[in-house]
């Protein structure tokens, strides 16, 4: 839901929803509102029905009454009350309709009392007796009732039919809104859909692109993985075979100390090796036998506290400052219990390039 | 011959065998008209003419079962329905099953029209059965004597309802 893409087209889709029910209400409202526009339409429609009733009834009952008054047949004054009661009918109707209309229900009334003055007439004749209806038709050739109710009649029917051009226009317009409500309607909604539609769409795009974009990285960070690790796979190869080199010089040179330390070990001469200022670092087994000393009672003791030249230090200490050896020379060997041996001391300087670091002293028993 | 109108359909019916038979109710009466035509007639026909003839409108039919049904104790009204482009419909309500009789529905079974005893519902029910509007509905008794059909009240569709003279009658 944090998918601001998604945000939008379900914010969209809301959008289109609430258009569709606004639309859908006011079309609904229209619909009733034309439906009741129709029922007033066709009300008027009913009351100038009812008018042109009102006037064919009186017509049809004039015509049988004037026909009765030449053939003195009752059937003929029976027709005209026949119509009278279609005429009492179609006006009761007609007063229905009228109601919401003040001035129309009072001229109806009017037509009312008219056509009632046309049915007393009618009664009137049939009451008759034969010898008097002539005077009765001749006194009523003056009655202007019929023609008044036919011209209200005309009247009311021109009223109405205005009043009906009223309410079809009415109708014509509420109609027009409603198409136009849901012309609109339609049309904000296809807008929408379109918006919607191309987010989606550009959405899609987007995706597609990072997609493809991250697809590449990921092809080019596997081709840097793969020429890393060839790299490191070289460099761990290398570093096998120097190690293995390494550790095969390791052994050779061990090999060698060991049997340095062996060569140096089994001799019977008396070896030390001495630093710069003349103190003893190293001693072979063979001093330890030869004089009862330890090696660390020893180990960095001057040597010439152990070993005295018979010609003095002053040898030893040319020979560590200039480097030359010192062959055979006459000396004295301390032991741990007291007393001294008689050797032979030789010195051979060590040197770290062109300095003198120490030197190795080896003394023989010295033969009588 | 009073036994057996509701189960056998005799040839020709009079209105005196009707009003004799005192087992007639709304629906067995509308059964015996279930082959009767439809034929506009602008004036009401005599019954038993219209019962030999077997041929009528709605007129002739309601104004008859208002006559035979109130003659056995049935409380019955005439109603008009005028709907747009037609001849007032006539119907014939019978308040105690609570249904109108109506010719346009003239099959065996089924035959009673079930509706709320207001004239505003009888109208609208009918004019849907017409696939119409009403305008306006009118309550009316005829008497064959004088043949004259004489209007009650009229109820107009765009009144408000309040308004109707049977407004709280029923």
């Amino acid at each position: 839901m944090k998918d601001p893409t998604i945000k939008r087209v379900l914010a969209l889709f809301a959008l289109v929803t609430v258009v569709l029910v606004a639309v859908a209400v006011h079309a609904v409202r229209q619909l009733n509102r034309t439906v009741t526009a129709s029922d007033w339409v066709n009300r008027t429609h009913a009351l100038i029905n009812e008018l042109e009733g009102i006037a064919a009834a009186t017509q049809s009952a004039e015509g049988s009454l004037r026909i009765y008054a030449l053939t003195r047949d009752p059937r003929d004054l029976a027709a005209g009350r026949r119509s009278q009661v279609r005429l009492a009918d179609h006006l009761e109707v007609a007063g229905a309709l009228a109601r919401d209309q003040a001035e129309t229900a009072r001229q109806v009334a009017r037509l009312a009392t008219l056509a009632e003055s046309r049915s007393a007439f009618a009664r009137e004749l049939g009451s008759a007796p034969p010898e008097s209806l002539a005077t009765l038709f001749a006194v009523d050739a003056a009655n202007t009732a019929v023609e008044e109710l036919l011209r209200l009649v005309e009247r009311l029917v021109t009223e109405q039919m205005n009043l009906l051009a009223l309410r079809d226009q009415e109708s014509f317009l509420q109609a027009q809104a409603t198409r136009w409500t849901i012309g609109l309607g339609v049309a904000i909604n296809f807008l929408l859909l379109a918006a919607g539609a191309w987010l989606i769409r550009d959405d899609i795009l987007m995706r597609r692109r990072a997609a493809d974009a991250m697809a590449a990285a990921n092809a080019q960070l596997e081709s840097r993985v793969q020429a890393r690790t060839a790299e490191l796979s070289a460099a761990n190869d290398r570093l096998n075979l120097e190690n293995l080199e390494r550790r095969w010089a390791n052994q050779a040179l061990e090999h060698q100390l060991r049997y340095n330390h062996l060569i140096i070990n089994s001799i019977t001469d008396l070896v030390f090796v001495i630093t710069k200022v003349a103190n003893i670092s190293r001693i072979n087994p063979a001093v330890e036998h030869d004089t009862g000393w330890l090696a660390k009672d020893l180990i960095n003791r001057p040597l010439p506290e152990l070993v005295r030249l018979t010609a003095g230090d002053l040898p030893l200490q040319r020979g560590l400052k200039e480097g030359h050896d010192l062959r055979d020379l006459p000396a004295t060997l301390l032991r741990s219990e007291g007393g001294e041996i008689p050797v032979r001391f030789t010195f051979y300087p060590l040197r770290d390039g062109n300095n003198v670091v120490g030197g190795v002293v080896i003394l023989n028993r010295a033969t009588a | 011959m009073t036994v057996g109108l509701g189960l056998v359909r005799l040839e020709a019916l009079t209105v005196r065998q009707l009003l004799d038979d005192t087992s007639l109710t709304p629906k067995r009466f509308a059964n015996l008209f279930e082959g009767f035509t439809y034929e506009f007639i602008n004036y009401v026909q005599n019954p038993d003419v219209f019962l030999r003839t077997k041929i009528g409108d709605c007129d002739d039919y309601a104004i008859l079962a208002d006559h035979v049904l109130s003659h056995h104790g049935y409380d019955t009204r005439l109603i008009h329905v005028r709907m747009m482009g037609r001849i007032a419909h006539a119907v014939c309500y019978v308040t105690e099953d609570k249904a109108y009789l109506d010719y346009n529905n003239r099959r065996y079974t089924f035959n009673l029209e079930r509706c709320k005893p207001d004239i505003r519902s009888i109208a609208t029910k009918v004019a849907r059965s017409f696939e119409a509007n009403w305008t306006s509905a009118s309550e009316f008794t005829y008497d064959y004597a004088t043949d004259v059909k004489e209007a009650k009240f009229t109820v107009v569709k765009t009144d408000p309802p309040a308004q109707d003279p049977d407004r709280g009658r029923y």
